[in-house]
């Protein structure tokens, strides 16, 4: 056997084998060839991207979030909502616990994650050293799967269908600026190379202030 | 001598955050990297995962007998289950939408549960499985859980715009938060379960390794 430091080794998370890293290309798939998991998936320009994106989504935050996204008539009755309006009323029905859940997948924590985004990708892009960098990336990576706006999309579309037999609706600017945010979220999370982030935040560190 | 290729066999632990990988003699001390604890695997996966998954069965049964929403037309309520929700879609005509539901909402969180449960007793049992056919069924579990919580979602929406008094109300149940309840637990089950124990327990592992230097595949 050839002789190799140690670092240079990784270990699949699913299955705990033993890996050599091969150089990837760019666009290039990584999967283990003991279970199959996707290890990594090398990205063209995954920090500049990865900034691009995050400044994108904040911008597309405020509109998905401030304008209605579905309006309904029914009776001569017209009411709109807005993304706080849905956890808005589960809290006046006193379901807290429903509401706080509501909040934190489909407001919060997509914004934190926009936020630790831009954040880290900024550093890095700017080579700017910072000691809260890889904190930040830890809570990106715990928050990431708590962040549900595909699914609260889903939600939508179901809750139109129930309510196109009885009323009549229309769908306001905000629903538009939520599909797009729902868009640069999958794009960001899809061109955020973790591995690179990684070995880029442990350089950081490593350099001389 | 034969060797598995698992990291921790050959002294070495994946950091959980980061993924770089240190001596076990490191142990007592954080990633150097990253700063987050070191453990070479989750602790106490099996105990953690099975208290979930008992408060999950628990909870699973309140969520589907009491109404989830209260539907109000003209002053005359009607309470719905989650399974008479589906059923007034298919009477509807809506009957994709219905799957839709019916697979997110009652589907998926029973699956998920019976499949962790049998994650849980191949390890405990150590089992001889096929590892690989078994961690895929562990990553489409983790994966599709989250799409439970679109009946919770639907729900915030409804009770949301149709609020017109007398008229036409909608009204969240006792079922919606036992039923969000289950969702947030088995998403907690799902990341408590630890696959590589699965890997661990395998005798007659080296058989399946098709590569006899590891190393990572490009495609
Ligand atoms: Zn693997
Ligand atoms: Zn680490």
């Amino acid at each position: 056997m050839r002789a190799r430091p140690k670092l240079q080794l990784e270990a699949c998370p699913e299955c705990d084998a033993l890996l050599r890293p091969a150089a990837l290309v760019d666009g290039d798939k990584a999967h283990c060839p003991r279970c199959g998991f996707l290890l990594q998936r090398a990205q063209k320009n995954s920090i500049e991207r990865s900034l691009a994106l995050s400044v994108a989504g904040l911008l597309l935050f405020v509109p998905a979030n401030c304008l209605p996204l579905v309006g309904i008539k029914f009776l001569g009755n017209a009411k709109d909502g807005i993304l706080l309006s849905g956890v808005a009323a589960l809290y006046g029905e006193g379901m807290w616990a429903v509401a706080t859940l509501v909040f934190l997948s489909s407001m919060l924590f997509p914004l934190v994650n926009i936020l630790l985004s831009l954040a880290i990708s900024l550093h890095l892009y700017l080579n700017r050293p910072n000691r809260y960098l890889r904190h930040w990336m830890r809570w990106l990576q715990h928050l990431d799967e708590w962040a549900m706006l595909e699914v609260y999309t889903l939600g939508i579309i179901v809750a139109c269908v129930k309510l196109s037999s009885m009323a009549d609706l229309h769908f306001g600017l905000g629903l538009y600026a939520f599909v797009g945010l729902l868009l640069v979220t999958v794009a960001l999370a899809a061109s955020l190379d973790r591995t690179l982030f990684w070995q880029r935040i442990d350089a950081l560190r490593r350099k001389p202030a | 001598m034969k060797r598995l290729p698992g990291a921790l066999r050959q002294g070495l632990i994946r950091c959980h955050d980061c993924g770089a990988l240190a001596k076990q003699e490191t142990v007592p001390h954080p990633c150097p990297v990253c700063g987050s604890p070191l453990q070479a695997r989750i602790p106490d996966s099996l105990t953690r995962t099975m208290a979930f998954l008992l408060s999950g069965y628990a909870l699973y049964v309140p969520a589907n007998l009491f109404p989830i929403m209260t539907v109000t037309r003209f002053g005359v309520g009607e309470p719905h289950t989650i399974l008479g929700g589906i059923l007034a879609l298919i009477d509807g005509e809506m009957l994709p939408i219905a799957i839709l539901v019916f697979i997110a909402s009652i589907l998926v969180p029973l699956l998920k549960l019976l499949g962790l449960t049998l994650l849980w007793l191949c390890v405990f049992y150590r089992w001889q499985v096929n590892a690989r056919r078994w961690t895929l069924m562990y990553r489409m579990i983790a994966f599709v859980g989250r799409w439970s919580m679109l009946d919770i979602f639907m729900i915030s929406i409804l009770i949301s715009l149709v609020d017109l008094g007398g008229v036409a109300q909608v009204l969240a149940g006792p079922a919606a938060t036992a039923f969000a309840a289950v969702v947030v637990i088995t998403l907690f089950a799902a990341k408590s379960f630890d696959p590589r124990l699965i890997w661990d327990h395998q005798t007659h592992d080296e058989r399946r390794i098709r590569l006899r230097n590891p190393r990572r595949l490009a495609e």
